[in-house]
């Protein structure tokens, strides 16, 4: 981590004495400034109407910065974040919702959209049930509730589904759900519309019985409708999207992996979990453990669009690779982009043109 | 010149701000009691049209012309009953009794003249185009370094506590504070002021304010001159679909058309790894309008949506605000040339005087002093008269220029 220039530090102690504290983890003066704002707000606010016998704002302000300089994400002090419109509640043990997945969400609505024009054009018998949106590792449920308020103008019938091994995020997501539409961010068909469910995405911890697998969940949720062609699996979705644990071992230790994201979020959502070499499928690196996964998930369902975060370019160039050669037979069928990549998206979405996280977009071509 | 129609809309519903009137002599000059009558013989035929069948657009024009025309009906009835009242007195028959009474009514008809007078030019005053509108104000300190920073600090707390006083309801969408010792220093700021008609209110603030003090960070007791920068600009709502045909930002006809393509959203992010790597809470965004050159950026939410959002809006009010005044630039060009010199005063033009050694507060428009600076810096009465004085100098100009304009038209029939 570069050094905080001592010019920088002079003016933070010259501005209050808690912004140096804050000027540990935002490392610039005006993040800095932001963040004393924020928590500013957040102080003033809980003291609303002062109580007598507790701590004043200043105090409970002072605090906060105190666990911010211990490198406390900002998230876990305010109890939440902003994703697209809504206000998702954050706790430890629960990953916090990205900037950058907020942007790879927009887009995979945008998609979707578009391609439900599409398939308007030519009316199609197979536009009977509603769209199904499967979301894995779903964490905090910000992934499957912005969809699912990005989409309810277009979409009078949906299914969305998150799915997530931990029972504290599940409990959150759920808390999520509520907590949108107690704020009315979200309308009152989410709560038919939006499911949450324990499930096993990876399938390889069987000592673990009591998680359910993946593929029981789906059979449940999504079951295939009788008037399809017959194919060997039990269920379909539209959309599969998936932000899943990316980060490799070695880049949890080498401190690719900022200090306070090791310290204080779960090593569950970030790193897959070790497994041994012999049941990992040929060639795939320990870190696309999941993406094999999901990948395979993705051509059981015969999902039209699947969307997946990766780590950076290299990583989404490898999962790009990894199904190619699992439709090695079947090519022609697939549209595969790395998103994104023109100069004007990166721009507009605030990615750096060689560093940060990408996202892979598979098209099923109709 | 076919621009010109469109201003032509009276200030109505807006009287309340001009409690003062209009500075008149009784009598009206002939280019605007043509122009009344005008406007007066349309508004028939409109209504006559409305009886017919309704329409909304014809019912709103209307509408906006029905002051000038029952403004327009006293003016006649008064003159004429002065004609009634004159002709009886010069009739030699007319019994001593009723000369008395005649003599007496003619004068207080003659006296309400002026004040009919002053009503009729001041229905046939343009409405300003952003006027039914909300309003944004930007803060800026210009010339004298810090102490212009503190001053414009100043500024922000006068104005939102003269928007309290008023119940406009202030936000504050961006406050951005100079490096430095103290978190008082504006580098700059930008107020919403959400209420309808909030720009009409405010818009004789826009300009350059001068400051005369010894600043706080002078330690040999000298006084300096600093300036601040005040803009207030149209807030439009977030869809433009809501608004009327001429504002709607949305319709590639509209004049406050902004096309998408040429503007450049850029998220400001550094190298480095991203997703879960890390977890920055930087939100901020930044528009660029090319063919203008006008940039807004914004930091101040932790949402980027919301930071968007608002960029969006100072971007459209900035690009809406310049082609006013482009537009209004023009109109004095053409003033100028049947006038000669015309005075205007634009957004690069000092306006008001601040000085704190003499505890006066000067508009250089109207040239109005109130001679106690705190009641104006804490945005009450002080402040309340001044901005109301403008509002008369204001109108008084607009219809000087309204003469002109129709002066000029006529020139180029000839």
């Amino acid at each position: 981590m570069p050094r905080i220039p001592t010019s920088v530090l002079i003016k933070a102690y010259q501005g209050t004495p808690l912004l140096p504290l804050l000027l540990q983890e935002c490392r610039t003066l005006t993040s800095a400034r932001n963040e004393l704002r924020w928590l500013r707000e957040r102080a003033l606010r809980d003291n609303q109407p002062p109580r007598l016998g507790s701590p004043g704002w200043r105090t409970r302000l002072k605090i906060m910065c105190q666990q911010r300089s211990r490198g406390v994400p900002l998230q876990y002090i305010l109890g939440d974040q902003p994703f697209g419109d809504l206000e998702i509640l954050c706790q430890r043990g629960v990953l916090i919702p990205r900037s950058d997945t907020e942007s790879f969400t927009f887009q995979a609505a945008h998609l979707i959209r578009q391609m439900a024009l599409e398939s308007n054009d030519t009316p199609s018998p197979r536009r009977q049930r509603p769209l199904r949106v499967l979301d894995l590792c779903t964490g905090t449920g910000c992934i499957a509730l912005l969809l699912h308020a990005l989409l309810a103008p277009n979409f009078e019938d949906m299914q969305i589904l998150g799915v997530d091994i931990s029972p504290t995020a599940l409990t959150l997501a759920q808390k999520n759900l509520a907590h949108n539409m107690h704020l009315d961010l979200l309308t009152n068909r989410a709560v038919t519309q939006v499911h949450f469910h324990r499930a096993d995405v990876l399938g390889v911890g069987d000592e673990s019985e009591s998680v359910p697998k993946i593929q029981e969940v789906l059979r449940e949720y999504f079951p295939r409708l009788e008037n399809s062609d017959g194919s060997a699996s039990e269920f379909e979705c539209d959309l599969l999207i998936s932000n899943p644990p990316y980060i490799s071992t070695a880049d949890f230790r080498n401190g690719t992996t900022s200090r306070s994201v090791r310290r204080f979020e779960p090593q569950l959502a970030l790193v897959p979990p070790n497994t041994p070499q012999s049941e990992m499928p040929d060639g795939c690196n320990v870190e696309d453990v999941f993406y094999h996964r999901i990948l395979t998930l993705s051509l059981q369902s015969q999902s039209k669009l699947t969307v997946l975060e990766c780590g950076d370019i290299m990583q989404a160039r490898r999962v790009v690779a990894m199904y190619q050669a699992m439709t090695t037979d079947q090519a022609k069928e697939f549209t595969m982009e790395v998103w994104p990549n023109s100069e004007h998206d990166l721009a507009a979405h605030g990615f750096h043109p060689h560093d940060g996280s990408r996202c892979v977009i598979i098209q099923r071509a109709r | 010149m076919l621009r010109c129609s469109q201003f032509i809309r009276p200030r109505f519903g807006l009287n309340q701000f001009f409690r003062r009137t209009v500075h008149s002599d009784s009598g009206l000059s002939p280019v605007l009691l043509t122009r009344a009558r005008l406007l007066a013989s349309e508004h028939a035929k409109l209504t006559d049209r409305l009886a017919e069948s309704f329409d909304a657009k014809i019912a709103k024009r209307a509408g906006e012309l029905a002051p000038v025309t029952s403004v327009l009906k006293e003016w006649d009835s008064a003159n004429d009953s002065i004609a009634e009242l004159k002709s009886l007195l010069e009739d030699r028959q007319t019994d001593e009794e009723l000369r008395s009474l005649a003599t007496e009514d003619l004068q207080s008809t003659n006296g309400a003249l002026p004040a009919i007078s002053g009503r009729l030019k001041k229905s046939l005053i343009p409405r300003h185009p952003f006027a039914a509108l909300p309003c944004l104000i930007e803060i800026r300190p210009g010339a004298g370094g810090d102490e212009a920073g503190l001053f414009a600090y100043e500024m922000l707390r006068m104005y939102l506590s003269f928007c309290s006083r008023r119940g406009l309801r202030p936000t504050i969408l961006k406050q951005d504070v100079e490096d430095g010792p103290s978190e008082d220093r504006l580098s700059e700021a930008v107020i919403e002021v959400e209420a309808e008609g909030a720009y009409d209110i405010l818009r004789t603030e826009s300009g350059v304010h001068r400051v005369q003090r010894v600043p706080a960070t002078e330690a040999k007791g000298r006084t300096h001159t600093s300036a601040v920068s005040v803009m207030v600009l149209p807030s439009f709502p977030e869809t433009g679909s809501s608004m009327d045909n001429a504002l709607n930002f949305e319709d590639p006809t509209s004049d406050y058309y902004i096309d998408p393509q040429e503007v450049r959203i850029e998220k400001m992010r550094a190298g480095g790894a991203g997703g879960q790597h890390v977890n920055k809470t930087e939100s901020a965004i930044r528009l660029t309008h090319f063919p203008t050159g006008t940039v807004v950026s914004m930091q101040d939410e932790r949402s980027q949506q919301a930071n968007r959002r608002k960029a969006w809006q100072v971007l459209r009010a900035k690009i809406a605000e310049a082609r006013q005044e482009a537009r209004e630039q023009e109109l004095v060009e053409l003033r100028r040339g049947v006038l000669g010199g015309v005075a205007r005063m634009g957004r690069g033009d000092k306006i008001r005087t601040y000085n704190f050694g003499q505890s006066r507060c000067t508009d250089h428009r109207c040239g109005t002093t109130i001679h106690n600076l705190d009641a104006v810096l804490d945005g009450g009465d002080g402040l309340e008269t001044v901005m109301e004085n403008v509002r008369t100098w204001m109108a008084d100009r607009e219809v000087e220029a309204m003469v002109a304009e129709d002066m000029a038209k006529n020139k180029q029939k000839k």
